[in-house]
This record gives C-alpha cells, sequence and structure tokens, in this order.
C-alpha cells in the first residue's frame, strides 16, 4: 500500500539493473514462444490422437498433413495464395484488437473490398498499374467506410462492436450475394459469377513469371508484405499508432493526455476495415479473377488466429500466417491422401485459440520459472 | 403488392413464422440468460451445429429420436460449460474462446460426418428421428387459430412454454434473481455470499440446453437431417433478438418471432421474384437500428436530465 | 472492563505482488462500543477489515470471537458469524428495489418462488425498528446516496449482524445525512450491535466513538478511549510527526490573473446538480489551495477545467483566452498541466514504456513528431532527461511503467505534468496515498514550481497540507465555495473546517472581494 521514494543517492547501479531488465525482457520473450509452440504442439498432438481414437492412420495423416505443402510445387504455391489471403485479414484484425477494440467485421470489409474493387476492374477501362492500383484503392475505400460504422458506434455510442459487426457482416454477405446473383452475373448464365476482371487488372501469377507452376499464388504477396510494413510503420512510428497503443493500454490514460480517444477509436475500425478490403481484392483480382458467391468461406475469423497467435504483432504475422495456412493446405492434402477430412485442421485451431487465450497456461510457466530463480 | 399482403396475413403464413422462428427464438433464451449474467455467449452457433449434428447421429444410430435429443443437448450443455471453463478456470477471453468453439463444432461436426458416411455435405442418406408434431384437440379445428397453433413442433411449444419460464426463472425465482445480480454488480453479489463463477456457469450450461434444443429443432423437426453449417448464422440472429429485446425474455420473444417472419416472408416473395437476400437483411439492420436508437435514447435521458435541471434553475431565479 | 468480542491477533497479510498491507497488528474490540479505526489512506485498516470479513485471507495471526478461535474464509462465514459491513462503494444491484437489495441471497420463498411481499414486510419493519427511513419498494438507482447507504446498514442487520464495519461511511454524505447515520449508530449501540467505524475524519471520530485504534504503515500504532484523546493527538499517532510541515517558502510574488473562472456549472450525466457557479482566479506565482471534504465537486471542478467533462455554463479563461469546454488537447495546448487524483488509473498506462508515459501530451508536436513519423531519438532524449532530472529509478525508458514502485510512477507523472512548461498546473491530491519522503517531493515541487512563477490550483483534502502550502485558500462545499481567504496564514483548522462542515459561510460579497 505504501509507496515508497527511493533515495537518488542510495547507490542505485543502473548499469546492472539495465542488464538485469535486458535479461528479463529476453526471458518473456523464451516463455512467450515456447508458451506457443507448447500450444501448437499440444493442439496437433489431441489431433493426432483424435485420428488414433477414430480408427484412421495418423502416421499418414499426420506426414500428408504436415509435409503436404512442400511435396509438390503448385501445392507450394497453393499454401503461399492462402497464406496471402491470411496474413492481409491478420494485420487487418491487429490494428482494432491493439486498441482493444473487438472488431469482427473483417469478412464484411473483404466482401465489400472484393465487390468494389472487382466491378472496377470488369468495367473501368484503365491502363496497366493504374487497372490493379485504382480498383484495389477504392475497394480500401469503401472497406474503410464500412468499418467507419462499427467504430463510431462504439466511439460515440458506446453500442457493442461485436454485436454490430456481426450484423453488418451478415448484411454485407447478403448484399454481395444480391448483386452478384441479380447484376454482375450475366442473364442466362448456368452458374452464379461475375465476369471475368479485365486482363490489365488481374493481379499476375508467378507461375507465369517464373515458369514454375505455383498456381494461383500471385503478386498480391508483394502487397501483402508492403502492407506488414505499413501497418509495422503505423503502429510503432507514428502518432496514430502511438495513440492506438495508449487506448489500448490505457483509455482513461489516454483521453486524460490529450488524444481524441472516440475518434482514434473509430479509425482503428475502419483502418482495419481498409486493409481487410485488400484480402477482399486478392481474392478477387488475383486468386479467383472474378466474383464467386461466398468468395470469403469464413476466412476472416482465421485472420483473428492468425493476429492472436502474432499477439498483434504485424512483424510476426507473416510468420503465423505462413504456419497457419500451412496447416490449411495440409489439411486438404490430407484430406484426399489420407481420407481424413480437413477439418481436423479446424479443431487443431479451435484448440490453438483456447489453449493461447488461456492466460493460466503462460502465468503457470512464469511463476514455474520465478519458483525456480527464488 | 396485394399479393404479398394476402401472404402475410394467410394463417399458413403465420403458423410458417412460428416454425421458422423456432430455432432463433430457442438459442436467444439461452443467449438471454447468459447476457444477464455477465457472460456474452457468441457460441450460440457452435453450440447448436453440435447438438444438431449429435441428435440426428444418435437418433440414426440408435433409432431413437428421444436419444438424439438428450444426447444433442447433454452435448451442446458440456461445450458450454467447457467454454465457462475456459473462461472462469483458466482465464480465456471470452469472445476468442467462443470463436474457437464456433470454429471447432463446425469443423468437427463436418469431420465427423465425414468419417461416418464419407460425406460433407449432409446425412441426407441416413435415416434420422424427427420430434413429434402435435395435433391439440378442440383447437385444431377452430377455424384460422386452428392450422397456427396446432400441428406444430413439440419443440415449438417447447420454445412458447420456455419464454414463459425462463420470464418466471429470472424475476422470480432466488437463482435466477441471483443470476442477475451477479450480471449487474458481481461485487454486490459476492458480498452477499452469492457464488459468481456458480451462477455464470449456471448460466452458460442452460444457454447451452437451450442452443441444445434450438439446433435439435433444426436437424431433427425443421428437417430431418444434418448439413454442414445448417445453423446458417442463426446464433448469431438470436443474439441479435436477445438485444432487440432489450435483455427481455418476451422482447426476445419477439425480436426472434419479428426475425422469424423476415425470413418467412422472404421464402414466400422469393416466390413473387423479390430477391430473398434483400429481405434476409431486414432483421439485421433493425437490429443495427435498434443498438443505435438505444444508445442515443440513453443519451438524450441525460440531457434532458440536465436541461430540466437548468430550467427548474432558470425558473426559481 | 467490557468483555472483549472481537480479537484480531498479530494479523499479517502479504499481497501476491509482495506489498505487506498489515504487519503483526493486533485490534480488540469490546462488545457494544463504536471503535474507530483511523489512519492514512493505505495504512492497513481497509485490508483489516477485509480480513475480518472473510474478503482477504491473513498471510499469519488468528482471530478470536467471543473466546472461540475462527477462520473468515468468506464473507457468507463472517455474516454466519454475525460480522456485517458497509463498504465505501456501495455494493447494491442498482436495477432492483430497496428490498430486493436487502434481501438478496437470503430472499423468503413460497411455492418455489420469490415471496415479495414478505420481503417488503420484513424490510419494512427492521426499517422502521431502527429508524432508518428508506421506501422498500424505491429502485436503487433513482434513491439519494444517504438512503443507499441505509439500505446497505440494514442489509447488515437483516442477515443478524451483531458487529457493523462501516467503511468510511461518511465520505458521501452531506451533513445533515451524517448527523441522520451518527443517530442511528448510536441507536444500533443502544440495541445491543457492536459498531467499527473506519475513518480519517478526526472530528468525526472524537464525536461518534468510545475508543479509537490508530493505524500507521501497516501497523497499529495503539488504542486509547476516545475521551483521553483530542484530534491533535491522533493526527499525531496516524502521521508520526507533527501534522503541520514546516514548509520553507519565501512570500509570493504575485502576478497577473492566470486563471479566471467564473459562474462554472456541472450537473452529472444523472442529473445531479454537482457546480453550482463557481468562480475565483489563480494568479501566476501562488497557490491557491481549495479545501474541502472529499465528494463536494473537487473531482469535478478539476476534471471540468481540464477538458474531461463539460460544463453546462460559465466560462473559464486561461491567460486570456477563452478555454470553456475545450478538449483535454486544447486545454493542454492552452497551457494547464494536471497531476490527476488517480494517477495509477488516469496518469499513467501501466503495460506502456516509461517513454510513451513521459510524452502522452506532447507527442504529436516537433521534435518527437516530424514529417507524420514519431522521432525516436528526440522521445528517448527527453525520458532520459527527465529520468535523470527526476532521479526515477529505472535503467532506463524503455521499461514498463507498471515495473515501477508507486513513488516512481509518480515521479513519471509529476515529470511530465512539470516539464510541459504550464502556465497553470492543477494538482488534485497529490500526495494521498504517498509516504513522506514521497510528500516532501511532491511539495519541494510546487512551491519550486510557484516561485518559477507559474500559477498553481492546490486541490486537497487534507487540511493541514492545503494550509501549510496555499497562498490563499478556498473552501468548497456542496458544489460552492463557501470562503475564499486572502492569506493562508494565521487561519486556523477549527476556522476553516467550520467552512468546510458548512457551519459557517462567507457572504457572496466577501467571497467577490477575494476572487
Amino acid at each position: 500500500m505504501q509507496t515508497t521514494l527511493p533515495n537518488p543517492a542510495s547507490g542505485y547501479d543502473r548499469a546492472a539493473e539495465l542488464q538485469r531488465v535486458r535479461r528479463e525482457r529476453l526471458q518473456t520473450a523464451l516463455i512467450d514462444l515456447s508458451v506457443t509452440l507448447i500450444t501448437i504442439l499440444v493442439a496437433l498432438l489431441i489431433g493426432f490422437l483424435v485420428l488414433l481414437i477414430v480408427g484412421k492412420n495418423p502416421v499418414v495423416a499426420f506426414q500428408a498433413l504436415l509435409t503436404g505443402p512442400l511435396s509438390r510445387i503448385n501445392r507450394t504455391g497453393r499454401w503461399l495464395e492462402d497464406a496471402t489471403t491470411l496474413i492481409i485479414l491478420g494485420l487487418s484484425v491487429a490494428i482494432p484488437f491493439k486498441a482493444r477494440q473487438f472488431s469482427l467485421g473483417a469478412e464484411g470489409q473483404l466482401y465489400v473490398g472484393a465487390l468494389v474493387s472487382t466491378v472496377i476492374a470488369i468495367y473501368v477501362p484503365l491502363p496497366p498499374v493504374l487497372a490493379i492500383l485504382v480498383p484495389i484503392a477504392c475497394g480500401m475505400a469503401a472497406g474503410f467506410l464500412l468499418g467507419l460504422i462499427p467504430g463510431a458506434m462504439k466511439a460515440y455510442l458506446n453500442a457493442n462492436e461485436i454485436v454490430s459487426t456481426l450484423m453488418i457482416n451478415a448484411i454485407i454477405i447478403r448484399a454481395y450475394d444480391y448483386i452478384l446473383t441479380y447484376i454482375l452475373t450475366a442473364p442466362g448464365s448456368q452458374t452464379v459469377t461475375s465476369a471475368d476482371v479485365q486482363v490489365f487488372s488481374q493481379l499476375a501469377r508467378w507461375s507465369d513469371m517464373l515458369n514454375l507452376s505455383l498456381g494461383r499464388f500471385n503478386i498480391g504477396i508483394v502487397f501483402a508484405l508492403l502492407l506488414v510494413a505499413g501497418v509495422w510503420l503505423l503502429l510503432s512510428r507514428t502518432p496514430f499508432g502511438y495513440e492506438v497503443r495508449m487506448i489500448g493500454s490505457n483509455e482513461k490514460f489516454a483521453r486524460y493526455g490529450g488524444i481524441d480517444t472516440k475518434k482514434v477509436i473509430m479509425l482503428s475500425f475502419a483502418i482495419g476495415g481498409a486493409i481487410a478490403a485488400v484480402a477482399g481484392s486478392h481474392l478477387a483480382l488475383g486468386v479467383h479473377r472474378r466474383l464467386i458467391p461466398g468468395i470469403s468461406f469464413g476466412l476472416a475469423f482465421e485472420g483473428i488466429v492468425v493476429a492472436l497467435l502474432a499477439r498483434n504483432n504485424p512483424l510476426l504475422i507473416p510468420i503465423t500466417g505462413l504456419f497457419y495456412s500451412y496447416l490449411r493446405v495440409g489439411g486438404e492434402i490430407m484430406e484426399t491422401q489420407a481420407s481424413v477430412g480437413s477439418e481436423i485442421v479446424q479443431v487443431i485451431q479451435a484448440v490453438i485459440i483456447l489453449l493461447i487465450t488461456a492466460q493460466v497456461l503462460a502465468d503457470w510457466i512464469k511463476r514455474r520459472r520465478a519458483r525456480r530463480v527464488a | 403488392m396485394e399479393e404479398a399482403f394476402r401472404v402475410i396475413f394467410s394463417a399458413a403464413f403465420v403458423a410458417a413464422v412460428l416454425r421458422v422462428s423456432t430455432p432463433i427464438v430457442l438459442p436467444a433464451l439461452g443467449g438471454l440468460i447468459a447476457e444477464r449474467a455477465g457472460v456474452t455467449n457468441i457460441a450460440l452457433e457452435g453450440l447448436m451445429l453440435i447438438a444438431a449434428c449429435t441428435g440426428v447421429l444418435v437418433s440414426a444410430y440408435t433409432k431413437n429420436a428421444w436419444l438424439g435429443l438428450i444426447a444433442g443437448v447433454l452435448l451442446a450443455t458440456l461445450f458450454s460449460l467447457l467454454l465457462a471453463f475456459f473462461y472462469l478456470q483458466l482465464k480465456a477471453d471470452l469472445i476468442l474462446a467462443a470463436i474457437a468453439l464456433n470454429i471447432l463444432a463446425s469443423g468437427g461436426t463436418i469431420f465427423i460426418v465425414y468419417l461416418l458416411i464419407n460425406d460433407k455435405g449432409s446425412t441426407a442418406s441416413l435415416v434420422s428421428g424427427q420430434m413429434p408434431f402435435i395435433d391439440i384437440p378442440i383447437i385444431k379445428d377452430i377455424p384460422i387459430l386452428g392450422p397456427i397453433l396446432s400441428g406444430q413442433n413439440l419443440l415449438t411449444y417447447v420454445m412458447l412454454i420456455a419464454t414463459g419460464l425462463v420470464s418466471v426463472f429470472l424475476y422470480h425465482t432466488r437463482t435466477g434473481t441471483h443470476l442477475r445480480a451477479v450480471g449487474e454488480n458481481p461485487d454486490a453479489a459476492r458480498s452477499v455470499g452469492i457464488n459468481v463463477k456458480l451462477q455464470q456457469y449456471l448460466a452458460l450450461g442452460l444457454s447451452g440446453i437451450f442452443a441444445g434444443l434450438g439446433g435439435i429443432y433444426l436437424s431433427m423437426g425443421y428437417v430431418k437431417f444434418f448439413a454442414r453449417d445448417m445453423t446458417a448464422g442463426r446464433g448469431f440472429i438470436a443474439l441479435a433478438a436477445v438485444y432487440l429485446g432489450a435483455k427481455q425474455p418476451v422482447g426476445t420473444l419477439i425480436a426472434g418471432l419479428a426475425f422469424g417472419a423476415a425470413d418467412a416472408l422472404s421464402i414466400q416473395l422469393g416466390n413473387l421474384q423479390v430477391p430473398t437476400q434483400i429481405v434476409q437483411m431486414i432483421p439485421y439492420i433493425a437490429t443495427l437500428v435498434a443498438l443505435v436508437v438505444y444508445a442515443l435514447v440513453q443519451r438524450q435521458r441525460a440531457v434532458n436530465r440536465q436541461r430540466k435541471f437548468r430550467q427548474q434553475q432558470a425558473a426559481s431565479v | 472492563m467490557a468483555e472483549s468480542l472481537i480479537e484480531m491477533r498479530n494479523i499479517t497479510k502479504i499481497y501476491p505482488n509482495g506489498v505487506r498491507a498489515d504487519n503483526d497488528v493486533t485490534f480488540e474490540v469490546r462488545k457494544g462500543e463504536i471503535h474507530a479505526l483511523v489512519g492514512e489512506n493505505g495504512a492497513g485498516k481497509s485490508t483489516l477489515m477485509k480480513i475480518l470479513y472473510g474478503l482477504e485471507r491473513p498471510s499469519a495471526g488468528q482471530i478470536v470471537l467471543r473466546g472461540q478461535p475462527v477462520t473468515i474464509n468468506t464473507p457468507q462465514e463472517a455474516i454466519a458469524l454475525g460480522i456485517g459491513m458497509v463498504h465505501q462503494n456501495f455494493m447494491l444491484v442498482p436495477s432492483f428495489t430497496i428490498a430486493e437489495n436487502i434481501v438478496l441471497g437470503t430472499e423468503p420463498v413460497k411455492g418455489g418462488l420469490i415471496d415479495r411481499k414478505t420481503a417488503g414486510d420484513r424490510v419494512r419493519q427492521l426499517a422502521s425498528h431502527y429508524g432508518l427511513a428508506i421506501d422498500p419498494d424505491a429502485v436503487v438507482d433513482a434513491v439519494p446516496v444517504g438512503m443507499r447507504q441505509r439500505v446497505e446498514i440494514l442489509k447488515a442487520l437483516y442477515r443478524g449482524a451483531d458487529v457493523l464495519i462501516l467503511d468510511e461511511p461518511t465520505a458521501v454524505l452531506t451533513p445533515q445525512e451524517t448527523a441522520e447515520l451518527f443517530a442511528a449508530i448510536k441507536q444500533l449501540v443502544i440495541d445491543g450491535k457492536t459498531v467499527i467505524f473506519i475513518s480519517h475524519k478526526l472530528r468525526e471520530v472524537m464525536q461518534i466513538s468510545d475508543r479509537v485504534s490508530v493505524m500507521r504503515d501497516a501497523k497499529m500504532v495503539g488504542t486509547i478511549d476516545t475521551k483521553d484523546a483530542s484530534e491533535h493527538l491522533l493526527a499525531r499517532m496516524m502521521v508520526g510527526r507533527e501534522v503541520f510541515l514546516q514548509i520553507a517558502k519565501p512570500p509570493a510574488q504575485r502576478g497577473k490573473v492566470m486563471l479566471q473562472v467564473r459562474d462554472l456549472e456541472y450537473v452529472s450525466e444523472a442529473g445531479v446538480d454537482i457546480l453550482k457557479r463557481i468562480s475565483f482566479n489563480v494568479y501566476a506565482g501562488e497557490i491557491l489551495g481549495i479545501a474541502g471534504v472529499e465528494g463536494n465537486g473537487q473531482t469535478e471542478l478539476v476534471e471540468v477545467l481540464t477538458g474531461l467533462r463539460p460544463s453546462i455554463g460559465g466560462k473559464i479563461t486561461l491567460d486570456g483566452e477563452d478555454i470553456t469546454n475545450h478538449s483535454p488537447r486544447e486545454t493542454r495546448q492552452a497551457g494547464i498541466a494536471h497531476i490527476p487524483e488517480d494517477r495509477l488509473t488516469n496518469g499513467a498506462a501501466v503495460t506502456a514504456s516509461i517513454s510513451d508515459n513521459l510524452i502522452v501530451d506532447r507527442y504529436a508536436k516537433e521534435p518527437y513528431t516530424k514529417g507524420g513519423l514519431l522521432k525516436l531519438s528526440a522521445i528517448k532524449q527527453l525520458s532520459d532527461q527527465l529520468i535523470e532530472q527526476y532521479a526515477i529509478r529505472t535503467p532506463d525508458g524503455s521499461v514498463d511503467a507498471g515495473a515501477l514502485s508507486g513513488g516512481n510512477m509518480q515521479k513519471v507523472v509529476v515529470a511530465r505534468e512539470l516539464s510541459s512548461n504550464p502556465k497553470l498546473l492543477i494538482a488534485a491530491q497529490p500526495t494521498r496515498g504517498v509516504d513522506i519522503g514521497a510528500t516532501e517531493f511532491m511539495y519541494e515541487q510546487l512551491v519550486k514550481e510557484r516561485n518559477a512563477g507559474i500559477a498553481i490550483l492546490l486541490v486537497s483534502a487534507d487540511l493541514a497540507e492545503v494550509m501549510s502550502l496555499s497562498d490563499r485558500l478556498a473552501v468548497m462545499k456542496d458544489g460552492q465555495l463557501t470562503a475564499i481567504f486572502p492569506s493562508a496564514k494565521g487561519l486556523t483548522e477549527e476556522e476553516v473546517g467550520a467552512y468546510m462542515l458548512g457551519l459557517k459561510q462567507q457572504t457572496q460579497l466577501e467571497i467577490e472581494k477575494n476572487w
């Protein structure tokens, strides 16, 4: 209860303290890393046991799961293509999460990004390069505006963002479906799909450029990596990022210090929305080169896992994104090779989230360490 | 237009609303109980899937619909308690843990169905049980009311009765009162010896039962099979119904019925060349608007109180 | 010698974070007495009572109740033993009625359902028996604070409490309500109840209690009969030194009007009238102290001045510039620095680095931001310099603020606010919860800034502090300034206390003269 004021003259060894702090920091990082690794191992082990229990051969299945994405070059391409989307989605989620806002709106923002960028890429004739940049920028603007809605509702009206973002997702998904079915699909067409986007608007595929059969893996990865750098810069090197971090740390303090917390909270939703829209553009312009029904297939929730595994650190998101899509693609390969449903990967994913968010695990390791040190 | 009105004011339509609302209102009652205990349950969707899948599989293999019901509801409850365990004991984030549970349910149900019958789409190839449809004597012969109130699925009647029971439970029993106290001021509840964690376990457990009933209705009442992700967002609509219904049992029922009506309407109007997507958006838009209106009303009240004070002061000077 | 009802023997409480809240404390309460437990914030009295009520478990020590050793692990066990507690922040469910709140947890049941009629009758009967006026059917949210407190007392009595622990019960009450409360307490004692009265208001303690126990620095200093005590003696026991710190300060070099406040009004969102047409000036180079019992609008006054709450009327001018209802950032830019009352929840972000904590008021300005990017070298230079200048005990600014001791965290706040070169410094309860060393540091800083020509508004509930630091002194009571003294010199505590308690009030003319 009592606070003590240290006497400056009482021989405070700053250099030694600095060493101690650095040591502790390293330890904390190692603990975080080991918790993550243990979690992944435990989750894989649980998946292994499930297969064993249901009478499948887990060794065959896991071999396919864990080596599949690297076993053939086209599978590697599939992995990297999927990772591109997940990395972008992870980044989009990390921004509102960093401000402690539970925006679950990435799904709807992805659809809006896909829709807006594709419509422009189909119907507006543009010169090369601009034919890619303009649709993506417009998609981002749409995602930004869509993010503003739950952002403003949360910041200025204190409306529950989980409910509002889920509602907006449901509305947008239906709007997307409607527009695709009734407006973009050619009359008399057998399947529900838009026209292909113009050639200049297609994100170039590495398979065409490198003469490797990397499937639909495309230059979208460059955008993803630029966004990694951009989001890192935004969060750690700009005044806005500082504001987001302070709000996430202590909102009252941020307000007291003069930060316009409402505006920043609202913008954190909107910027996340703009980035999620890029994921939609990547799917539409790069992967499918047109709009198809249900283009996201619930990917946005997987983006949450990617951000969570990376602890909202943009520099770690490429790693966790690559890891996570490796599992997803491995699961698909496992299904064809070992006739085990790829959905086991979702089970593994769920276990990972549960264990990572279970604060007790990390605390337990820290306590054990502390005891050993003592 | 005239055609549309004829559809809406027909007994068949009202009966359809009750049918379509059942898998929204049942989980919504579960969501309501959890919400009132201060634990928002966004895992309703996953819990429904678990029950729907379990019910079909158990009833198909045991040839007993009731065993299917019991197993489905039980498993949904156990998973809801698992969510409670992660939140209350392991200090996991409630929202993220619930998202994990939804992913687990979506993937796990497909995985098991695929494993058992080598089909990822649905269990249509299995012969599974169904909850009985009940003809009520006398009432069934009343014109207009008869076709609405009679001949519904057992679980539709359960929904109507449960709304009343939940209301009595929350407002007239000790446990329900304690549960609300925990949701509103956990410290106050704790200070008079109410076990906060226990109440929240109970709330999430009850929430699992209702979500389970909703799931069972989907696969063993509404239709007679399980299909992948067949809940199609109903768990989230249920949560919306809780908010739109001002976190009251009857309000939740009405909101759920309204959502059901929009859904039923979209099916009916689909026959009339009105796109279903547009009609299906209505409940979500309504919830969004309700969230805004609710917040604005709260704010306006505060402003009014301040203004009233000023007027009084001006009058006295 | 009356019989001893409760004995807490050699109680020690160490929290997991290593803080020692109670250190070998022995405390004895006799049956039928009103026993005051006094001490500064953080002296350990609340923790001691939480242990008695089963909210905390002691690390060592023993509790003996009516001659029997007992362990009390939960509030239920305390209630079962006849111990009830009225918490400082009320433990009530806002949307429930008063009757529902009183019977919560032990509701009478008929046929499986709650029997509201019986509950209401019992509550009414209980209330009239003890002369505590309440309306059982009113919703708690809609009744005044004084009634809420009576509800809390009835809650404990309803559960059969013989011993009532009242945690700072008068902090939120008006004088009338306090008088009513005291009458009720006396009635309780006549009825055979025992009351433990936690407070740091010595006047009240002298007025109501039979015996007083004083705590300081987690230790029990001693217990004396109230008739042998005086406020002065108790104060010395509490603080461990003479109350009036001798603060060396040269005469004020009073400059121009820096802050001018006129007819400032604030009504809370609940519609309660908090600030009633407050007017005063603060001049450059002086410390204007605002004394007053906590909860008379001081917190709101500071928050309105700093832009954290909107006023509904009146005008605030800083150095000639109208800053009424400006945002926190705008008021900071205009030249207001603010050492907040609750430094850990408002003044710092414990999961952010010390550097981040030091720049919250200036991160967007040059040289800390250049060309839209944060300039880390400039930020590091600032934080190194402030760490050095204020002797903040940390290896460097990259360490999380949460890793600092309370006193060092305090210094981070002070370093930031003072280094912003303010025109006006607002210090709210600057020495609450800090030890003597930190208190002296704070006093030195305030006087230094004042001597440098800065206007200082000091808001403090510590009468001794505000009297010895201030050049001019204002007293706040019920959202109004009831007095402004042109000089704090020569005033006595009794005199100022009379204004704080509303026994005396200057005329409007007298106040205006001293704006």
